[in-house]
């Protein structure tokens, strides 16, 4: 059996077990709203939206790559842009499912797309959303077109996805960058207040959605000879290695920063973060399963296209407790000391745990994004390349 | 003894029957005691001629009635008759010319969250949405300790962090400075929850008192008639919004505006009326002869997290 095959039945096992487990969360979720989800008015966001900004990260990444093929022509990855593509969409539909079903009416989020409010960073996020989509599935259409046209007009088609590539990258920038702003620009969460966080959600991004590819890439490449694929994962293993060095460098500021004077500021939620009741969110899920097993597969077997994938994996799954622990922990400190005691009832609290209903939500979420993938990698013919060159 | 030497109580108090001095000073001093625990305060605050036994069979008409004086700080009218006055004049102002403000006496409020309750009622605020929660702490160390209650409505601020983050423009601050929720327009993001500093906005998940309750139809009232008055529409913005299923206030953002419907129709906020101490003040600070202008003038007047910018519309006194 070959590797494509192998990891065709493993996703489909993985879409199918995901989707039966997760389908009585969404029921839930449809029949009674919010009724049975942990977060409340005084941690208003949880594991959805940080699940958002996860899945949108993981787009952002993945259009880095595609960028790398049509805009900077990077040999490695030449045969990989329209499947890049693919995942940048399947990801994007699944952070919009993600933000949708978090919001209390849903259906009248629709209007954002023709009237936002620009003053408003979310307001920002509805534009950059659709453009960023109608972007991606333009991009697609001329990558699969590319390989079906021949000659002069080809070369035509080539320049366009170069354009279009180039726009995408300021675009990239905008929309999750701006997620970042979503966030940065609250005064009254400290946490989350400042120019770092939106350079954060940037590298993380990168670094998550190239991870996620290296994954991808490996299981379902494009035919091509050994010495290319070889190539090709060398690629994704060294730039994946370089983005988390980059992103553990911030991370390590943000740390030392928030916590090297604890007694002020921000330094009680880093002690939450670090030595808290979640812990192992960040030392476990994090650091050991997100940052070390991934150094050390990719530098002591950096030439091993296997252990590149399991690394990409490893740091891409796991970089939702990254997103959790930006998320929840800007929220747990009270505007006013005694607040929750004031009128008390579980929705006025300052502890978060996803609930049942969440992780199942989320997990059809995940089952979605990967049968858009599998679909539009049957259906969309992503692997021809007879076009090229 | 004869009764013409007896002592006299008080100006008016005579003895009319024949007792011995032991019986006289047992009962005497019976009645100075009970009176001082009995009567307290109210009782030193009662007109003298009314200081005889109860039933008054006792007092004597014929000495010159003495009326008492109350202290000069009880003399005026209740601040409420001057605060609706107040609210009448600014209400005949277009509403861009009136600004209302809200000033809390932390020296009076005693923590005892009429405020709150009165809000839920007048709001039908279901389980988990409340505007004006009354916080409470204690401070020091034994045995320096005090007792701190901060009433927290909405601050109606003059520069809200709430408004600009909402998406979808369903949150403004109105001309005269009350910062209102269009619950149609809501998308239900809970933006504004995490922008405002105050944490005072709260999300309607849905939730009312009765749910879980046993239908009991025929057992005392039953849950449908129990539950009939939070089911009943609430009037907020002067508008009927009728909770059910998913239909808005369910799925917004909510939050204190200072009472509009009552304002609109010359009545005080709910929580102004019914603070057992008179401890919340409402009115137009842009009227420099209202009471809350004055209230706010005073010296020791602040604002809640002053250093970030907001400028609230809500005063403290301390």
């Amino acid at each position: 059996m070959t590797r494509e095959k192998m990891g065709n039945i493993l996703v489909w096992i993985l879409i199918i077990g995901f989707g039966v487990w997760g389908f009585p969360g969404i029921l839930d979720r449809f029949a009674n709203a919010h009724a049975h989800t942990a977060y409340g008015s005084y941690i208003p966001w949880g594991l959805w939206i940080s699940a958002y900004i996860w899945l949108i990260g993981l787009s952002a990444g993945a259009l880095m790559i595609s960028v790398m093929t049509y805009v900077f022509n990077v040999e490695a990855v030449k045969k990989v842009g329209k499947m890049a593509f693919l995942v940048a969409i399947a990801t994007l539909v699944g952070a919009m499912i993600a933000v949708g079903l978090d919001l209390g009416h849903p259906l009248r989020a629709f209007k954002l797309i023709f009237d936002p409010n620009l003053h408003s960073m979310m307001g920002w996020m509805a534009v950059l959303y659709t453009a960023y989509f109608v972007t991606l599935c333009v991009e697609l259409y001329f990558a699969i077109k590319k390989e079906q046209v021949f000659g002069v007009k080809q070369k035509s088609v080539k320049k366009i996805l170069t354009v279009l590539g180039i726009w995408s990258i300021p675009l990239a920038f905008a929309f999750h960058g701006g997620v970042g702003g979503v966030f940065a620009n609250v005064v009254a969460k400290p946490f989350w207040h400042g120019p770092m966080l939106p350079i954060v959600f940037l590298a993380g991004a990168f670094l998550s959605g190239g991870a996620l590819f290296a994954t991808v890439a490996y299981i379902w490449r494009p035919s091509q000879n050994k010495e290319e694929f070889l190539k090709m994962m060398i690629f994704l293993g060294k730039t994946t290695l370089a983005l988390l060095i980059l992103d553990e460098i911030l991370e390590l500021s943000e740390v030392y920063v928030g916590t090297f004077y604890s007694a002020y500021g921000e330094g009680n939620l880093w002690q939450q973060i670090l030595f808290g009741q979640y812990w192992y969110t960040f030392w476990i899920v994090h650091i050991l399963i997100g940052v070390l097993i991934p150094l050390l597969l990719l530098t002591l077997k950096s030439k091993s296209p296997r252990a590149i994938a399991l690394a990409g994996l490893l740091i891409a799954g796991s970089f939702l407790a990254v997103r959790l622990n930006i998320v929840i922990p800007g929220m747990l400190d009270p505007g006013f000391a005694g607040i929750a005691q004031a009128w008390v009832h579980s929705k006025l609290t300052f502890s978060y745990l996803p609930s049942i209903v969440e992780w199942q939500v989320l997990f059809f979420i995940v089952a979605i994004v990967m049968a858009v993938f599998m679909l539009g990698k049957t259906i969309l013919p992503i692997y021809q390349t007879a076009g090229d060159e | 003894m004869s009764k013409e030497e007896l002592p006299e109580v008080g100006d008016n108090l005579t003895l009319e029957t024949d007792e011995s001095r032991r019986d006289f000073l047992d009962k005497f001093s019976k009645g100075i005691f009970g009176g001082l625990i009995a009567g307290g305060i109210v009782n030193a605050l009662a007109p003298v001629h009314a200081k005889a036994n109860m039933d008054g069979s006792n007092l004597n008409f014929s000495t010159p009635f003495k009326p008492f004086e109350l202290p000069p700080e009880l003399t005026g009218e209740d601040a409420i008759l001057r605060m609706m006055r107040d609210l009448q004049k600014a209400l005949k102002k277009p509403i861009e010319q009136r600004h209302w403000n809200m000033v809390i006496d932390l020296r009076k409020c005693v923590g005892c969250d009429a405020c709150s309750v009165s809000c839920v009622a007048e709001n039908k605020l279901p389980p988990g949405v409340i505007y004006r929660p009354v916080i409470q702490q204690e401070i020091g160390t034994y045995p320096n300790v005090g007792h701190v209650t901060l009433p927290r409505p909405c601050m109606q601020c003059e520069e809200p962090p709430c408004v600009p983050v909402c998406p979808a423009e369903a949150t403004w601050k109105r001309p005269d400075g009350i910062v209102i929720v269009d619950y149609d327009q809501c998308i239900g993001c809970r933006y504004c929850l995490t922008a405002c500093p105050y944490d005072a906005r709260t999300f309607d998940f849905g939730e009312e008192y009765i749910d879980g309750a046993a239908d009991a139809p025929k057992v005392f009232l039953g849950k449908e008639k129990a539950g009939k008055y939070e089911t009943d529409p609430s009037y907020e913005y002067s508008k009927e919004w009728k909770r059910e299923g998913e239909k808005s206030p369910i799925g917004n953002a909510r939050k204190c505006h200072f009472c509009i419907p009552r304002i609109e129709k010359g009545m005080l906020p709910e929580c102004v009326v019914t603070c057992i101490g008179r401890a919340t003040y409402f009115g137009d600070g842009s009227d420099p002869e209202s009471l809350v202008a004055e209230l706010i003038a005073l010296p020791n007047a602040f604002r809640l997290k002053e250093e970030i910018g907001t400028h609230p519309s809500v005063y403290y006194i301390k």
